[in-house]
């Protein structure tokens, strides 16, 4: 019966507010990929076709995938937090590097998006990709 | 031992050698629409949000918003095809409501006569729409004013493009900020010389708001018309304080 209660105590103190708010995958054991499922499936719906996502050890964040969307290297790191994916944004565009990118919170995930084959000389699927993304 | 104190000492120089940008980014951080250099392939930029290019923007056209460059000019002349609204003459922009975000930023356009934005204008008392063009009637405050002697040339920068710009034919409110603090400084000599064949006719000083048209075709006559513009048929030299130049074969000049 004590087990069971600590177990109610402790799934409730797992509920963070931005979990919460944002209705990301955050739970007991850690960060999902929810949040960048949520992502991708914007994307597909507004019909963009972004390749598989493979997770990614980079400087940007502990929870990283990579993948492309087009011509276009594209890097989605979830956060705890939207604070955090916000503040992650400076490092994002140290992954873009001397090229054309951006690098965007979406609630609690960073997208990253870097042009380096000058595929989208006019930005279209750049704006696109950072309208659809869930905020 | 020898070898490491050489060692360090190159080491250390090598250190105090590098350039003061070694290792910094190339990356110029915008937000919003703009036109892309000719440079770097021409037209437009649709990345609406923040994002980075590896190239800057000129002064006169674009103004810092947060660290970003945020485009202010006219980007219909640039081959931009979305939405577009009218505007004419000299008005501000509030930068957060276009670009989204919360710091607060009011630039001014120093585009004279009729332009477009991609943006509508706030809602409130500062525009007034007349004939679907929006006029800025509200009080600029002395950093337009101090800014506009310099501001004022990007004009220049686009009275070579060729594109349609928007025609707006209706009187503008008398609140109108182009009514107020008068019309544009007019870049002309005060005493106009046109050298023609065997004729030299010596103008009256140009002011603003005043354009004067010499026309002057073989057989030399001259004809000065009032309000109509600045210009020259038949590519006459025109003299005047600032040196010649030749304006020659251009059309008259866009009022505000």
């Amino acid at each position: 019966m004590r087990a069971a209660i600590l177990l109610l105590v402790l799934a409730a103190c797992g509920k963070s507010d931005s979990a919460a708010s944002t209705g990301s995958g955050s739970n007991l054991f850690g960060t999902t990929s929810e949040p960048r499922e949520a992502v991708l499936d914007a994307w597909k719906k507004g019909g963009l076709t972004p390749s598989s996502f493979t997770p990614a050890t980079v400087a940007v964040g502990k929870d990283c995938e990579s993948g492309t969307v087009g011509a276009l290297d594209v890097l989605l790191c979830v956060f705890p937090s939207k604070a955090e994916a916000k503040q992650a944004e400076t490092a994002g565009l140290g992954w873009v590097g001397d090229v054309t990118g951006a690098a965007q919170a979406a609630g609690p995930v960073l997208v990253v998006v870097a042009d380096r084959r000058k595929g989208d000389p006019s930005g279209r699927t750049i704006n696109q990709m950072m309208k659809l993304a869930p905020r | 031992m020898r070898t490491t104190i050489v060692l360090a000492v190159l080491l250390a120089g090598a250190a105090v050698s590098l350039p003061a940008d070694a290792g910094k980014s190339k990356q110029v951080r915008y937000v919003g629409i703009h036109p892309v250099p000719k440079s770097e392939g021409g037209g437009i930029c649709y990345i609406e949000g923040p994002h980075v290019h590896i190239y800057a923007g000129n002064k006169l056209e674009y103004r810092d918003h947060g660290g970003a460059n945020y485009f202010v000019g006219d980007p219909v002349a640039y081959g931009y095809d979305g939405p577009k609204h009218v505007y004419k003459g000299h008005h501000p922009i509030h930068v957060d409501m276009v670009v989204g975000d919360d710091d607060s930023d009011v630039e001014f356009c120093y585009l004279d006569g009729p332009h477009y934005h991609s943006f509508e204008a706030p809602e409130g008392p500062e525009f007034q729409v007349v004939g679907d063009a929006y006029f800025y009637v509200g009080e600029p405050g002395p950093v337009y004013v101090e800014a506009r002697p310099a501001m004022i040339k990007v004009n220049a920068i686009y009275e070579p493009l060729v594109y349609t710009r928007p025609v707006v034919e209706v009187e503008p409110p008398t609140a109108w900020v182009g009514l107020r603090f008068g019309a544009p400084v007019v870049v002309v000599p005060a005493a106009v010389v046109v050298d023609a064949p065997d004729v030299r006719v010596r103008g009256p000083r140009v002011r603003a708001g005043v354009d004067v048209r010499f026309i002057v075709p073989p057989p030399p006559s001259i004809r000065v018309d009032v309000g109509v513009g600045f210009g020259l048929s038949g590519g006459a030299r025109v003299k005047g304080e600032g040196g010649g130049k030749w304006k020659g074969g251009k059309g008259k000049r866009r009022g505000w």
